[in-house]
């Protein structure tokens, strides 16, 4: 998976924030259940430690210190059950203490003693060597005496208890995470797939289809605003292209007139005999550069026409392979001058539909190009096969070449692949981009590959016409 | 012969007028849409050149009007547009000829002579000009008795240029008659016919027939001065 794309992003984000919270949660869970069953176990120690003083301690002016001692040994059996026990009096002397826990958690000798004059009861935890202890401690007042009564246990039965906690959380987590994090990703695919296909129709739309619209989902969401907005810049594109093909389109239009009386002027002046030779020669000049400018005015107009669609005008059926060899045909004189064999190899009867007379513009046009820059002596071959359900037009020649630089843009407006080569050739650099428009009205793909110095190859690929039509 | 021209470009119009008058036409101008109808309305000419985009009314509503009232006078459109739809329309509404800018002038001469000559249209099978002769029923060519053959391109091109003697022929109009639009702007390919053609008919004799006009096109005449 791609580890810029949104759905990773977005889910990568949101396990990490997911992790942390459940971290955070589990550490407070942690923390509050130890707290919880500390204090609990702690209460409990509290409450026999108030036992012991309100039962024994309370009496031991009458009984005397050993017999307490005694009784606790009998009652509470400390040592049998992991506890730990000591009575003490203010000023130091020791009433009892246990031996050693039956599991040996502790050392009871090694508890240390807490100052002997606070009247208030306390809990306190002792980190000792083999664990920590939990001690309740009671202070019980007996005549002008004060007792402490320390009952302590091992937290070792918290441990266990937080242990199975930390085993939980640490299986728990990690699987809340994944399920939520699956359960994220899917959510978030979903939620991008219309986005996946608003870019693929965004991928299709070029200048030829701009009329076509991205799909808008009626969710009411942030995707449908933006295809919707997308989708109005697109319309603004196709109004702003339309404009600039309108004014390609009037602008052609304006320019006849005046090239009309340009042309008419001059070629009027041309003809008058008394002219001394400079200024017909000058004339010439002149009109040549208005054939010229004609010829761009309606090259462009032809582009613009062909823009809109006009191409669908006559659309017949026919047979491409003969429009080949007679275009062929009535070009070879062309080429003949030049000392180029024009070799055509024409399948027989390969029908395509269209509009004939522009299709053979295409032609003319392949082959004048091929024959002009071809150098004396080469030959350009015109091949016309069938290739599953296309017809396929190749004009191949062995002259000077394409640069590979150049190929991308040769079907481009006024594009020249370099001004010194084919300004002198007459070219205007709308040949080729009118081959391509008149291609495009037809379904038709054309391509170039050419080898600097070895020729070009253009290639036209039109469906062929269906069975139906060519019956007709 | 009178000839109503309606066209608003003055200069295009005055050019106009000058050439038809050159060819012996009388010629009446008018700028507008409307006085043009009122013009067409008023006298009897024996052809209209229209321009279609007119002021005060445009030249598909005078072309409308003319034809409501008078079916028989020929109708030349001028235009700068050449939708093909538009050009079926105008022909619809009863345009007899239909030529876009930019033309040649020689173009629109020879189409207002075929207008005018419409009916019994007279044409010798064997054009002469010269001691050229071109025979139109064989398709066989003579020059001082002399038999030229020639490729049929050739003599197409021979032919067109033998129609109208003295007159010069663009290349785009050779190229329209001779071979066919998808050619257009390929001109070069007449220059290489005509030098072919004139190594045939012009280069075995003492006297040349093919003309060049620098940057016009080409004619077939006898008077040879360049």
């Amino acid at each position: 998976m791609n580890s810029r794309s949104l759905s990773f992003r977005l889910v990568t984000w949101y396990a990490s924030l997911l992790t942390i919270v459940f971290v955070l949660l589990g550490s407070v869970t942690y923390l509050l259940v130890r707290h919880y069953l500390e204090a609990n176990l702690l209460d409990i120690q509290a409450r026999r430690a108030h036992q012991i003083a309100d039962t024994l301690v309370d009496s031991i002016a009458r009984t005397g210190g050993a017999a307490v001692a005694y009784e606790i040994e009998d009652l509470y059996s400390p040592e049998a059950n992991d506890r730990f026990l000591r009575v003490t009096r203010d000023d130091g002397h020791l009433i009892y203490a246990s031996g050693a826990p039956k599991d040996r958690s502790f050392v009871p000798g090694a508890v240390p003693l807490p100052s002997l004059n606070r009247s208030r009861e306390f809990n306190r935890k002792e980190e000792l060597a083999g664990g920590d202890l939990l001690i309740a401690t009671v202070p019980h007042r007996v005549g002008e005496h004060r007792y402490l009564i320390e009952v302590g246990v091992s937290s070792a039965i918290t441990e266990a208890t937080l242990d199975d906690v930390v085993a939980m959380l640490a299986v728990g987590l990690p699987v809340a995470v994944i399920i939520a994090v699956a359960g994220g990703f899917v959510l978030v695919r979903r939620a991008l797939v219309p986005v996946d296909r608003i870019a693929r129709k965004a991928e299709d739309i070029t200048q030829h289809n701009l009329s076509d619209r991205l799909p808008v989902v009626r969710t009411g969401d942030e995707l449908e605003r933006l295809s919707v907005s997308l989708n109005h810049m697109i319309s603004r594109l196709e109004d702003a292209i339309q404009t600039s093909k309108r004014f390609v389109a009037d602008a052609s239009h304006e320019l006849r007139t005046p090239l009309t009386v340009l042309r008419g002027e001059l070629e009027s002046l041309a003809q008058d005999p008394q002219l001394k030779s400079q200024t017909t020669e000058t004339l010439g000049s002149l009109l040549e550069e208005v054939s010229r400018l004609s010829g761009i005015v309606e090259g462009l107009l032809a582009l613009s026409r062909l823009d809109v669609g006009e191409a669908q005008a006559e659309w017949v059926p026919f047979d491409l392979a003969e429009l080949a060899a007679t275009t062929a045909d009535q070009m070879s004189l062309l080429a003949e001058d030049k000392d180029i064999a024009v070799v055509c190899e024409a399948a027989p009867s390969i029908t395509v539909e269209g509009d004939r007379a522009r299709l053979k513009q295409v032609i003319v046009n392949l082959l004048d190009n091929a024959i002009k820059y071809t150098p004396r002596g080469g030959t350009v071959r015109l091949q016309i096969s069938r290739q599953d359900g296309f017809a396929v037009l190749d004009v191949a020649d062995d002259g000077i070449g394409i640069p590979p630089e150049a190929l991308p843009h040769v079907f481009k407006r006024f594009f020249r692949v370099d001004d010194s080569r084919s300004r002198d050739k007459g070219g205007a650099g709308l040949g080729l981009s009118i081959v391509h428009s008149i291609c495009t009205a037809h379904g038709a793909q054309v391509e170039v590959s050419s080898v600097l110095g070895k020729g070009s190859r253009f290639r036209v690929r039109q469906p062929l016409a269906t069975a139906t039509h060519s019956s007709i | 012969m009178r000839i109503l021209l309606v066209e608003d470009e003055k200069k295009l119009s005055e050019l106009i007028e000058r050439a038809l008058k050159a060819e012996r036409y009388a010629v009446d101008a008018a700028y507008d849409g409307l006085s043009g109808w009122q013009m067409a309305d008023a006298y009897d000419y024996d052809l209209v050149i229209l321009d279609l985009m007119l002021p005060s009314l445009n030249g598909t509503e005078v072309l409308r009007r003319i034809r409501e009232k008078n079916h028989k006078v020929p109708i030349l459109i001028l235009t700068a547009r050449d939708a093909t739809e538009e050009k079926v329309r105008n022909f619809e509404a009863g345009a007899d000829d239909y030529l876009t800018k930019p033309f040649a002038f020689a173009e629109l001469i020879m189409r207002v002579k075929a207008l005018l000559r419409r009916g019994p249209v007279i044409r010798s099978s064997v054009l002469r000009v010269g001691d050229l002769e071109v025979d139109r029923l064989s398709q066989q060519v003579k020059r001082a008795g002399k038999r030229i053959e020639l490729t049929a391109k050739e003599y197409a091109l021979l032919e067109y240029l033998a129609t109208n003697p003295g007159r010069v022929f663009s290349r785009t109009m050779i190229i329209e008659h001779v071979w066919d639009q998808s050619f257009e702007g390929l001109t070069n390919i007449v220059d290489v016919y005509v030098r072919h053609l004139r190594s045939k008919v012009d280069d075995p004799f003492p006297s040349k027939l093919i003309r060049t006009v620098r940057g016009v096109g080409y004619s077939l005449g006898e008077s040879v001065e360049v």
